[in-house]
Parts: C-alpha cells; structure tokens; sequence
C-alpha cells in the first residue's frame, strides 16, 4: 500500500512539473504553430499524465488527457492545424487537467471536488473531429474504456497483498503499459491510415517515418533522465530548513569567536599563540561563510519557476483585452530563496496585469501615435550584490503625474498644497496606495485599485524597495530590488543612548553626521535638508522610549532608511557597524511587538532587536518632539559638595584610608570598593550616580585597566573622570592607562593636596 | 529472541504505565517566593531554573515584561512576576533566579526571589481558588494546604499567555 502512496507522490511531482513547462511552450507553439519539436513535447505530457494516471486509476484525469492526446496527436502529425480557437480548447483543457491535479494532490482522487469534463472533452472531440475521419474517434474511447477497467479489478487486491506481490503486481503492470503503448504506437499509425486492405509496404512507410521522429526525441530525454538522476536528489524542505537554522547557530558562534578573539589581542598582544589563534579562527570564519553560502544555494530555485506562468497569462489577457502584447523575458536563470520565489509571484502578477490592461494601449491608439502596434512587456531579472533584481518593463502609455495628482486630491488622499509640493517621483508612487485605481471602471483584469497596494506590502514584507520610473507616451518601469535570502541578513548595528539595534542593511540608503544647528522644526516635525531633498527626521530613542541617560552633544548621526518608495531619516547615538545577523524569532509571547521584526544574538552574547522598518516609518508619524529643545540637557543641580560621590577602588584598606582623607576637605560623598569587579557591579547597579572614581591598579578579581575599559563600553560614562591612583610609574604603565580609558594618573606617593586638587579639577568642583 | 525483545518491551511498558497510576494523585510542584508569598508551579513545566543574566530591553509591551534574553542560542520573553503581581519593584539579590517555564506552545522566563523546596502534595489537599480571587485573570490554578501553611499554585498556561 506504501508503495502505492509513493508512486502517487513520483507521479504528483512529475506532473507537477510536466504542467510547468507545458503552459510556456503551448503559448510558443502559438507563435510558431509548425514547430514539431514543441509539438512532440507538448504531447509526451499528455501522454504521459495518461498513462501515469490510467494506472494510477484516475479516470477522469485518464479520459481528459485522452482527448487531448487526440487532437495534440493529430496536429503533431499534420492533420490539424492549430489556430488560436483550438489553442483556446487546449489551453482550457490544461488548466482542467492542473485543477484535477490538485484535487489529487488534496483529496487523494479525481472526483472528489467534481469536476465536469463532459462538456471540454465533447469540444476536445469536436476539434479532433472536425477534419478527421470518424474511424479514429470511434477507436479512442474504445481504448478508454479497455485501461480504466483493468487495473480497477487489480487495485482491490493491493490491501491483501504482501509487499513481494506488490511488487510483482507493479512489475506486471508496468510491462504491461509498456505493452500497451507499443500497441498504441502501432495502433495509431495504422488508425490513421484506413484503407481497409492492408498493404504491407504502404502500411510499413508511414509508421517508419513517424517512428523517427519520436525515435530520437525520446531517447534524448531519456540519456538526460539518467544523468539528472545521477546528480540530483529530491530532500525535504523541511531539512533544509532545519540546516539553515543550523548554520544561523553556527555563524552566530563565529561572530562570538571572532569577538572573543579581538579581546584576547587585545589584552595578549604580542604573544606568540595569537597568530596560531588567528590563523584558526579567520579559518573557521572563512570556512562558516562558505558553508552559509552552499546551504542558501541549496534553497535557491531559479525565478524561472515563477516566471513561466506569465507567458500564459499575457496571452490570456491580450486576447481578452483585444491588444497585441508581447511578453519577453530574460535572466529567468537568476536564483533566489525558496521562500521568496514563493512570496513574488502575486506582486508580479498584479504588476504585469497592470502593465497590460493600463499600460499598454490598444492597437488602434498604438497605430495613431505611431508605435508599433504590438506592445512589448520585458520581464528581466538580475543579480545586483547581495539583491535581486527584478525590472517590469512596459512600452506602453506611461503614468501622467498631473493625473495623479489630481485624481489623489479628488479621492481625498492628498491636500491640494501636498499636491504642489509632489515631485513626479512622489506622485508616481501614489499608485501604491490602498483604494487607488487609475482604471475609469472596474474590469474583470483591473480597477478596484487593490493590486498595487498588495505588492506594495508583499515586497516590503521581503525587506524590498520599489521604484518606479514612468515617461507619458513612452512607457514604465517598475524596478524592484529584493534580498536574496530571509533568514541570514546584513544589518546597521546602531546604538540608542544605552540600547542597541540592527536595522537590515538593505533598507539603509546612506548615513550621514550632521550638526544639530541643522535640524528645521516644520508643522512640529523635525526635518533635515539632505541635498536637494527635504527628510523627516526622528530620534530611534523616541520611537523606542529608550531611557535618555546622557546628553549626545553638537552632533547627530542620520541614518537614512528607505523602503519602497519613501525615506526617514533616523537619528541615532552611536554607528555600531555592519554585521551578518541571524534572524530569531521572539516567540508567540512577544510576536508582532510594534516596530520590532525579530531578534538576533550578537557575538557578546547579547540579544540584539532587529528593526522592522516598515513599522517604524509609520510609529515615526506619531511622534513629534523637538529635538534640539530636548536636546538641552536638564543638568541635575549639584549645589554643595556632598552632592557629588566618588567611589574608591582599592584593595588596601589604608590606602582607601588615605584617600578618604585627602578628600576630606572638599566634603564630597565617598562609597568604597575593594576590587574591580566589585566596584562594576556598584555602578552597574544603578545606586549610584559617581562624579568620579578613584581606581588603584594592582587588585585581585579585576585590575585597574580592565575596570576603566569596562566602564568606558558605557556610553554614558565616556566624560566620567577616572583617575589611576598607584606605585606604577613607568611610561609603559602610564601609556596603558590612557589606553585603557583613564583620564588622570596619580602615582603613589602623593601629598594629600595634590590628590585633592586633582579630583576637584576632574568634577569641577572649585570652591571657597 | 525475539520472545525475549518482546519481553523486554513489556516489562518498559509496564515500568511507564505503572508509576503513574501510583502517583496519579501526588503533585509535583516547586515552590518560590514573590515578596512575602509562597508560590508553586508543577515541576514539569519548568525548563530549567537560571541566575540573573543580562536581558534586553523591548519597547512598546507592559511594563512587566522586561524584555528578552539569550538562552544558548535561543531568545526567550522575561517577565517581572513582580510587577505583574503589581508589587513593588525591588533589585535581584544573590538569590534572585529566572524560572524558565515551558507550555504548549510558548516558553519564558520568570523573575522571582526566591525559590523554597520541590513539594510533593496529594491532589485531594489541593483546593480550588476561592470565589473572590476569581477577578485574577485566573492565573490561580489552586490553593495547597500544607502543615503550617498555603500555597498558591500558579497556572502555567494562563501565566504564558500573552495578555496585552
């Protein structure tokens, strides 16, 4: 019975993609209908589907196929000649023959969405028929009849059946289809030939002939079989999946490698085992990517995939519409994640619909502007760094901006002041607006002005951008540029006051420094001037309600996002860098949280929040604070001295003695600690809010150099004065403790006056 | 030998069915401290009980969900039982832990204070919470009589599940 299930699988995937390729060459075949290679082709899936489904005891499917063999067979053999009203019945026979696919594939058999097939293969008959003698007609459901009722008996057996018998049985019965086809090749030449006496030489001419042709055809298809069996295996998508999980682990370890390695440089320069380290660490990291890489090739599919539908489909339109288009496509070999193949072919089809029903204009029209009278649609994809690009190109009657314009401001979406302001880019881009349409009435192809506004969030869905691109009389194009892969992306580490994020990289059009004087205050919106371009700014730390723990001084980094069609500048604090992220989920518990897409694990260990730019272009329209007045820091008031802390760090308890004392005549506040890691943990803990810290260097647990550059990863304690109190006197010494983020170095012994001085110059505390 | 598997088989089969039936009655819980409360939850829907590590903050979520952290590899919601509890906030001491908890189809970590034992509690001195409570977004799975005192037993998955 496994058996069984299988060869119902082999079958399923075979047709599958059989149908595929036949909607593309059918639509060829009509361009150029004498091709017989196309039209051999075209029949071998029939015949196929046939056959596989006549043992597989599919009758419906069985008696469909059946017909159209007929009249594919016929035309394959000259008797016919097709015209587009026979490539209609053909056409519409195919899809009946997709649909019973999928009810097999569903359901398990054919009939059980029941479908009709008595009145497209009575017009099927009606074609074949129509210059054909009867003969052939009458000899067809002869044998339609003869191959369903076989193995219907057999198929009740297969239950009781040991697996051997099962096996048995399939080897008989593949013998004897074979039979059966060898019958059919003799049956049909001979079928077509009806003189009623026999002449052996007239009757051995005609089959010879026909026998050649098929001869070499076949045999090709079958050496190319072999050597695709050789080289290719069918896995599981769900494997794939689990592998590229797998490596998602695997390159958020080699980023942790590589940060741990940069620490060990930094603290053992110099060391001989470095360079072994390095040399295996840069080839793990090496190694990792490349293997990132082969496990994303597994998941590409060529675009071809979705591609071959459209053929199809502009035929389909072209004639319902009464235009001539002409699809062309190129680069249908370009490769790209499963995911997103799967994802893009709604968006194309709208666009292409598009293109086609508003677009391109009649024949008439054409022929008056003087154009060629069948329109071109250019359907190109290519590689362009880590993106694909897809472009849609149209010669047809272009987008009027006037006319936008004006039909957004009729429809209420833009103020007629917006309007003035648009440029013809902006006003192009109207046509992605849910409710939208540009059609005078609603069409059976277009009008309900939903389409584009599907596209629009399918590619951003995809982290892609839209542009579009539009001349009146000349034409469109419509450009979209999509991440190869989903899972393993690039991103911008940014940082906000204290907090960090990732914005994915493909969305990051540029960055720039810019001074805060810069910033312009509009209608209570913050916008910068970029070049010719006006940009709405917003600060990340708004968006996000980051704590807001120190003052980001005269100048602000911009990091520019575009997505589709429109653009926001972000103000952040700090640019962390590019990185390779992996992609995790948050889990139900915080699915779907505004403006966040995911999560990553950086290389410290830490999770990192990925930016969901989409989200955040719209939370950015709620928010309006003005960023140079808040940018004004509200100073905490220190009005006497024991307002200010200063925290001592030393392990010797009378040298925190001394200290306490040299300190005693400026009457600040004194916390002690009596090692480096505890006196972290202090100020980690947010108790306490020093103005300076006092740090010996020789301590157990964490020395002096090690805690000054811990606490400069904070960015709020970058101005913290750190002043080095300690009996290490070379340069040497006094060098690493610059490096290590001290901004004073006192060297034991010192007078009290001197360490007094010292620590009211650092907190700027000059009093009495 | 294939007498013999089957044996084997068997007696594994018993050694699965049987225990149960004998426990059938006894719960398992784990008991930890929230301010001055004891809590419990079943032993088996706890992962794993971890030390404070760093965690991220989320924007935009209630303020008791603190953010999410990295649990080799995996990133995991945590949530302040405190401030859900709507108790006053107070900073993690040596023995403040994450209780990792894992439902059907949902795992977070949990802050609380303290933890107290692994109990063992027959079902039948496990009462229903009462009626006034009832508002609690029935996060109360019941109320445990002990010797010398009560247990609050939590609800795994309502405590799971996303209520904002």
């Amino acid at each position: 019975m496994e058996d069984i299930q299988e060869i119902l699988e082999d079958f399923l995937i075979e047709a599958f993609e059989l149908i595929e390729q036949i909607d593309q060459d059918l639509v060829e075949l009509e361009s150029r209908p004498d091709d017989l290679e196309l039209l051999n082709s075209i029949f071998r899936v029939a015949h196929t589907v046939k056959g596989s489904s006549s043992f597989l005891n599919f009758d419906v499917l069985t008696n469909l196929t059946h017909h159209m063999e007929d009249v594919l067979n016929k035309a394959r053999r000259g008797d016919l000649k097709l015209n587009p009203e026979i490539m209609d019945v053909v056409l519409e026979s195919i899809d009946m023959m997709k649909e019973l696919l999928h009810c097999i594939r569903d359901h398990g058999n054919d009939t059980a969405i029941g479908i009709d097939i008595t009145d497209i293969s009575q017009r099927l008959e009606a074609v074949s028929k129509g210059e054909e003698i009867p003969e052939v007609a009458i000899e067809a459901p002869k044998e339609e009849i003869a191959i369903p009722d076989e193995p219907q008996v057999e198929q009740e057996d297969y239950s009781q059946m040991s697996d051997d018998e099962v096996e048995a049985e399939i080897e008989r019965l593949l013998q004897q289809k074979q039979a059966e086809k060898q019958a059919k090749k003799i049956a049909n030449p001979a079928s077509k030939k009806p003189t009623p006496i026999p002449e052996p030489k007239a009757e051995a001419q005609p089959a010879r002939p026909s026998k050649k042709q098929e001869a070499p055809t076949p045999a090709a298809k079958q050496e190319s079989n072999a050597s695709a069996i050789e080289q290719t295996i069918r896995v599981e998508v769900k494997r794939l999946d689990h592998l590229m999980n797998l490596i998602g682990e695997l390159v958020l370890g080699k980023n942790r490698l590589l940060k741990i390695y940069d620490d060990v440089e930094e603290r053992y320069e110099g060391e001989k085992f470095l360079e072994e380290l390095n040399q295996v660490v840069s080839a793990v990291s090496l190694v990792t990517t490349d293997l990132q890489i082969a496990v994303m090739k597994t998941r590409m599919l060529p675009i071809a995939k979705v591609f071959n539908k459209f053929p199809r489909m502009v035929r389909d339109l072209s004639r319902e519409l009464g235009k001539n288009i002409e699809l062309e496509i190129s680069g249908e070999d370009t490769e790209l994640d499963k995911s997103i193949v799967e994802e893009i072919g709604d968006p194309l089809v709208h666009i292409i619909r598009n293109s086609c029903d508003h677009g391109v204009e009649d024949i008439a029209t054409r022929e008056r502007m003087g154009k060629n009278k069948n329109g071109l649609i250019e359907l190109k994809a290519y590689n362009e760094g880590n993106h694909i690009v897809i472009e849609i190109t149209d010669d047809g009657k272009g987008l009027d901006a006037d006319l936008l314009r004006s039909k957004a401001i009729e429809k209420g979406m833009i103020t007629e002041r917006e309007a003035d302001v648009m440029s013809d880019k902006e006003a192009f881009n109207l046509i992605f607006k849910p409710a939208f349409s540009m059609a005078a009435k609603v069409t059976n192809v277009s009008g309900r002005g939903v389409g584009m506004d599907v596209v629009k969030t399918n590619i951003e869905k995809l982290n892609g951008i839209i542009d579009i691109d539009s001349e009146v009389g000349r034409g469109t194009v419509i450009k979209m540029k999509i991440p190869l892969t989903l899972a393993i992306i690039q991103a911008l580490l940014v940082g906000a006051q204290e907090e960090f994020y990732a914005i994915p990289l493909a969305s990051v059009l540029e960055t720039v420094r810019i001074p805060l004087d810069e910033i312009y205050t509009i209608e209570g919106k913050n916008v910068l001037r970029l070049r010719d371009e006006v940009l709405s700014l917003v600060r990340l730390s708004d968006i996000f309600g980051v704590k807001q723990v120190y003052d980001v001084g005269e100048h602000a980094y911009v990091v520019v996002i575009g997505l589709a069609e429109s653009k926001l500048g972000v103000i952040v604090d700090t640019l962390v860098g590019q990185e390779e992220i992996v992609i995790k989920s948050m889990g139900d518990y915080l699915q779907g949280i505004d403006g966040v897409a995911g999560a990553t694990i950086r290389g410290d260990g830490r999770v990192t929040l990925i930016v969901d730019v989409a989200a955040l272009m719209e939370l950015a329209r709620n928010i309006s604070v003005d960023i140079k007045a808040s940018s004004e820091v509200v100073a905490k008031t220190k009005t006497k001295p024991s307002d200010y802390t200063v925290l001592i760090v030393d392990d010797s308890k009378m040298d925190r003695n001394i200290m306490r004392k040299s300190m005693g005549p400026i009457g600040v506040s004194m916390e002690e600690a009596s090692n480096g890691q505890e006196a972290l943990n202090m100020i980690k803990s947010g108790e306490y809010n020093f103005d300076a810290i006092l740090i010996d260097i020789e301590m157990p647990r964490m020395d002096g150099y090690t805690l000054a550059s811990e606490i400069r990863k904070y960015s709020k304690y970058k101005n913290l004065p750190l002043i080095a109190v300690t009996s290490r006197t070379s340069k040497a010494d006094r060098l690493r403790g610059v490096e290590s983020g001290m901004s004073e170095y006192i060297t034991k012994p010192y007078s009290p006056e001197y360490l007094e001085t010292v620590v009211r110059k650092n907190i700027k505390l000059i009093t009495e | 030998m294939s007498n013999k598997l089957d044996q084997i088989i068997q007696k594994q089969q018993k050694q699965i069915t049987e225990p149960k039936k004998m426990e059938d009655d006894i719960v398992q819980l784990v008991g930890f401290i929230i301010g001055n409360e004891e809590y419990a939850i079943p032993i088996l829907n706890i992962q794993e009980i971890i030390k404070p590590i760093e965690f991220t903050r989320v924007p935009s979520v209630p303020a008791y969900v603190l953010g999410v952290f990295n649990l080799r590899g995996n990133v995991i919601p945590l949530i302040d039982l405190r401030t859900k509890f709507n108790l006053q906030q107070t900073n993690n001491t040596p023995d403040t832990r994450y209780i990792v908890m894992k439902g059907r189809n949902n795992t977070a970590g949990f802050v609380i204070d303290r933890l107290t034992e692994a109990i063992r509690i027959s079902q039948t001195r496990i009462d229903p919470p009462p009626e006034t409570i009832h508002q609690d977004k029935g996060m109360i799975y019941g109320i445990g009589k002990r010797e010398d005192s009560m247990l609050t037993i939590l609800k795994v998955e309502s405590l799971l599940k996303r209520d904002f």
